[in-house]
């Protein structure tokens, strides 16, 4: 119970400003298509060389929190997921964006980040050593057990047609192959030259959700006969909570599927949302409305991205390894300080490590006050008339995939991939899956060769691959998720007849 | 008319699998490609289970585009087009956006364009867009954009 | 009107007799990184970048942009084919990486391709074992590989890369067969896998070794390099024990700009940059971060670059 003698350091006048200020800009920050939390977090950091070690790092734990949140108001109100944590935010969050239901769907969303966030900072303080041993245990063959895991996820996302689904996820995992190999450094199915960098995640993911809803804007005309004014509800806060609590049930899967999730170094942070969603659906008496503007599928989704934030710096905080991009700046946050992480940091330097973690949780609540705020006048993007809308979302999508990398080659691919996905969704095809396939290519052929070299080097890929508890657990569960999917495939097909 | 384009949509994507996977199949180093190879023969059934599917007229979901939508989206997609791919290099990107975002606003905004007052909403607009998009990427974020004329 | 304002602008030009040049920096200047946002040389350069608004520097700020991505090739392909020759796109140099990338080929650089301005800082490679590991030095490390040929896995942050130099040195040296394992990620991922057990050892940066082992998580073996290290005054060297691996290995890193860069800009930064480098507010965090530094002009990098092919190409001929 060490932590809460810091506290008071986070309240301190200055601490709170920057908390703050790390928060709402955080929130601007993170609702910024092509502005990933990571990226935030490194912009902030020449920030912090100005500040003390203390408070740069209330700074950037602010920040980190907030971006993750923040994520999920492009994703609900334009369907352009933040980052790769808010993809799974866009499936119901849009669709009670498109029912004039913005506001609650924004609410919820950050009181679900909330209650995750704060369960996942509470695993970090209690639980530090025992969860960096499990995040030690996934070695390479586990990880790429665990992208295959990934991929039957693809199952809950396509609604419509699975062959689709896996095809759509297939083409995702080529395109990740484009440019330069990664671990042999040979040029694969580069003829162009702006695909020299490969096909980038963050560009992609706004040209795949950005461009398609742009030019379906321009197909619907300039007299929309479609097009009535969303009304957008009003949404009592006290009801926002009362909702969160009647979905305990996705809120706990959410939670704890995130926090375990967000442990593991590499993977965590870009699929802990999907696979929290697809397991609130598959345990949902209500699978029908996923999809359709399902509370359960946002609170599902952003309980787990903040849920994954605490964990995800377990790995950096006891084994000075930074499991995730934005835990490997925070890391340099720490070092420029002359902080090194390692088991005894709380005791070498309680003063900077408890009011860090503490300021991640004040951060949680500070969060949830501004985003509801936020959701309040937010929604109304909404009203926006279609023609603004298909303006400033294609203006947003050339300046979010250009900052990334100040990369023109990031832009061409982004409108490239967006127009290609526009005439994917006329034909059932949709862009979920084939970003899943975009995100864990790269995990599960990275872990595959690395784990193929161990192997050979020891007693073949055989064992290597197919013995060890955690392989058996992680086949199992790859098993009874496909098997699980064809069944409900099946007797969905038989009500149908 | 929704049949042919399911076929045509359909092998466009068999024959980027097929394509997929010769590259993937007769490239050096082979290691380098063995996991491309692996996508690429799930790729390329998945791709024939489709086309298959289509040709026998049951593909159950996806509406095409119909020739309304293809004449509707036409002018917006070209000026799109030559936004992204030219003016935001060759003019910059504030200026290009400026005159892109106004063209785009002028053909799709359904407010009758006899009306004055109609063109001030639309410069007002135009200009409230850049001026947000210029204070949060050159101002806050400190992103430097291709510049041609003026900014 | 208007043909009056250009004579007139122009005719000002002329009296001040300035050009666009002299005025150099006269916005922020962009540097490009070709790992990820939060690595060794990511980190390092912006703390050595930090003091280049300063008057005394180069009066404007230095923005990092990163570029990650198969080792490095990813970034300074770009540099070498598509980034402005105007001096405001600088890139963050790796030796030997870049150098030894474009001996193997595959890539569209090699080291003409670049024009050096400093070095900043020298990071040597180290061979490191878990902290539980039956290995103790590396005459413990050459047994078991010789007893086990190819069976020894050992982790490194990639194909042609420093650690990868340092892993075949030695090899060469101690005329054995070990696994090397790249891993994707960069040193860190490397790092993870030999403390997790993944691996039995590995090559990784002195900088992050440092600090590995100041968590407490494993042990440092050996240092790939000339000399012991100030950070790790109790490590032999290669050299120490037995092993004839000389620095070729060592991650030296500074920054240069794309040749076709005008000359004048390359002299301004020449002059500038070192003394950027020497600030002692870049030193101190340094030091703090655990980052040895090592400031070398651009004449000294220049020697250094022909110095390091030379040897590069020896080591990578029968490969």
């Amino acid at each position: 119970m060490e932590f809460i003698y810091y506290f008071g350091e986070v309240f301190t006048p200055i601490s709170m400003l920057l908390l703050i200020g790390g928060t709402i800009g955080g929130l601007i920050l993170g609702a910024t298509p092509g502005l990933s939390p990571t990226m935030a977090v490194a912009l902030l950091i020449p920030f912090t060389f100005h500040l003390s070690a203390v408070h740069g790092l209330i700074l950037l734990g602010a920040a980190y929190t907030s971006t993750v949140a923040g994520g999920a108001v492009s994703a609900i109100l334009l369907k352009i997921p933040g980052a790769p944590a808010n993809i799974a935010t866009t499936l119901d969050g849009h669709a009670m964006a498109l029912k004039g239901e913005g506001a609650k769907a924004l609410q919820l969303s950050f009181i679900s980040s909330l209650f995750g966030g704060v369960f996942g900072v509470f695993l970090l303080i209690f639980l530090t050593p025992v969860l960096a041993e499990w995040a030690l245990a996934f070695g390479p063959s586990h990880l790429f057990w665990l992208a295959i895991l990934g991929v039957t996820v693809i199952g809950s996302l396509e609604s419509n047609s699975v062959v689709k689904g896996l095809l759509s996820g297939c083409i995702g995992m080529w395109l990740a192959t484009i440019g330069f190999d990664d671990m042999l450094g040979v040029k694969r199915f580069v003829f162009h030259s702006s695909l020299g960098g490969g096909v980038n995640i963050i560009p992609a993911l706004i040209g795949l959700f950005a461009i398609p809803q742009v030019i379906t804007m321009f197909a619907n005309g300039r007299f929309d006969q479609d097009f009535e004014r969303i009304e957008v509800q009003k949404h009592p806060i006290g009801d926002a909570f009362r909702e969160v609590f009647k979905r305990m049930r996705a809120l706990s899967i959410g939670t704890i599927t995130g926090s375990i999730i967000g442990l593991i170094p590499g993977v965590g942070g870009q699929i802990a949302g999907l696979v929290s969603y697809d397991q609130a659906k598959k345990f949902s008496p209500e699978k029908a409305k996923f999809g359709t503007g399902h509370s359960e599928g946002v609170i599902a989704a952003e309980a787990a991205n903040n849920a994954m934030v605490g964990p995800s710096l377990v790995p950096l905080l006891t084994l000075s390894i930074p499991g995730s991009p934005t835990a490997a700046v925070l890391l340099g946050g720490l070092l420029i300080h002359g902080i090194f992480p390692g088991v005894d940091l709380f005791e070498n330097h309680p003063e900077v490590a408890w009011p860090f973690i503490n300021s991640m949780l004040i951060g949680q609540i500070l969060m949830c006050i501004f985003g509801i705020y936020i959701a309040s006048f937010a929604a109304r993007v909404a009203q926006v008339p279609k023609s603004v809308m298909a303006a400033t979302v294609l203006g947003l999508a050339l300046f979010g995939s250009y900052a990334v990398q100040q990369s023109m080659g990031d832009v061409y691919v982004m409108a490239v991939l967006g127009t290609m996905m526009f005439f994917l969704e006329r034909f059932g095809f949709s862009a979920a899956p084939l970003v899943l396939g975009l995100i864990l290519g790269p995990i599960a052929e990275s872990n595959f060769v690395q784990g193929s070299m161990i192997a050979n080097a020891q007693n073949g890929p055989m064992s290597y691959f197919f013995s060890g508890t955690l392989n058996i657990v992680l086949i199992a569960v790859v098993v009874v998720s496909i098997g699980y999917s064809a069944w409900s495939e099946l007797s969905a097909r038989k009500v149908a007849q | 008319m929704n049949y042919l384009q399911h076929r045509i949509s359909s092998g466009i994507i068999a024959v980027v699998a097929i394509w997929v996977c010769w590259i993937s199949f007769t490239q050096k180093p082979a290691e380098a490609f063995l996991f491309p190879r692996v996508i690429a023969v799930f790729f390329l059934i998945l791709a024939v289970w489709t086309f298959a599917k289509a040709i026998l007229g049951r593909s159950r979901v996806g509406n095409g585009l119909s020739r309304t939508a293809a004449r509707n989206m036409a002018p917006g997609v070209a000026i799109a087009g030559i936004y992204i791919f030219w003016a935001a290099k060759a003019m910059g990107f504030y200026t290009s956006s400026t005159i892109a975002f106004f063209i785009l606003l002028s053909l799709y905004d359904p407010s009758p364009n006899s009306e004055p007052k109609t063109w001030i909403k639309r410069v007002l607009i135009t200009i409230g867009f850049v001026a947000i998009m210029y204070a949060l990427f050159a101002g806050v974020l400190k992103v430097y954009t291709p510049r041609g004329l003026f900014i | 009107m208007k043909k009056l304002l250009s004579a007139l602008a122009i005719s000002l030009m002329g009296f001040t007799g300035t050009t666009a040049l002299a005025d150099y920096p006269e916005r922020p200047v962009m540097m490009m990184v070709s790992y990820g946002a939060g690595g060794a040389t990511d980190f390092q350069a912006r703390i050595v970048t930090m003091t280049a608004g300063n008057e005394d520097a180069l009066g404007m700020p230095i923005a990092i942009i990163n570029k990650p991505g198969a080792g490095g090739r990813v970034g300074w392909n770009w540099f070498a084919t598509e980034a402005d020759k105007d001096g405001y796109t600088l890139a963050a140099y790796n030796i030997p990486h870049f150098i030894a990338q474009s001996i193997k080929g595959g890539v569209d650089y090699s080291a003409d391709s670049f024009e050096p301005i400093a070095n900043w800082g020298a990071d040597p490679a180290v061979f490191v074992v878990g902290k539980d590991s039956e290995f103790n030095s590396m005459a413990d490390v050459v047994d078991f590989a010789k007893a086990n040929p190819g069976k020894l896995t050992f982790s490194g942050a990639g194909l042609f890369v420093g650690h990868h130099i340092a892993a075949l040195q030695i090899e060469k040296a101690a005329g054995v067969k070990m696994a090397y394992i790249p891993t994707k990620g960069g040193g860190s991922a490397a790092m993870k896998a030999v403390i997790a057990g993944d691996v039995l050892g590995g090559v990784n940066n002195l900088s992050d070794a440092y600090r590995a082992v100041q968590a407490g998580s494993i042990k440092i073996l050996g240092v790939a390099d000339l000399e012991r290290n100030a950070f790790l005054p109790d490590v032999p060297t290669m050299k120490e024990q037995g092993l004839d691996v000389d620095n070729a290995s060592v991650n030296f890193r500074g920054v240069m700009v794309p040749k076709g860069t005008p000359q004048e800009v390359i002299d301004q930064l020449a002059a500038t940059v070192p003394e950027m480098f020497a600030h002692k507010k870049v030193a101190g965090k340094m030091k703090q971060g655990g980052s040895p530094m090592h400031i070398m002009t651009r004449d000294e990098v220049k020697a250094m670059w022909a110095a390091r092919q030379t040897t590069l190409e020896e080591l990578l001929k029968g490969l």
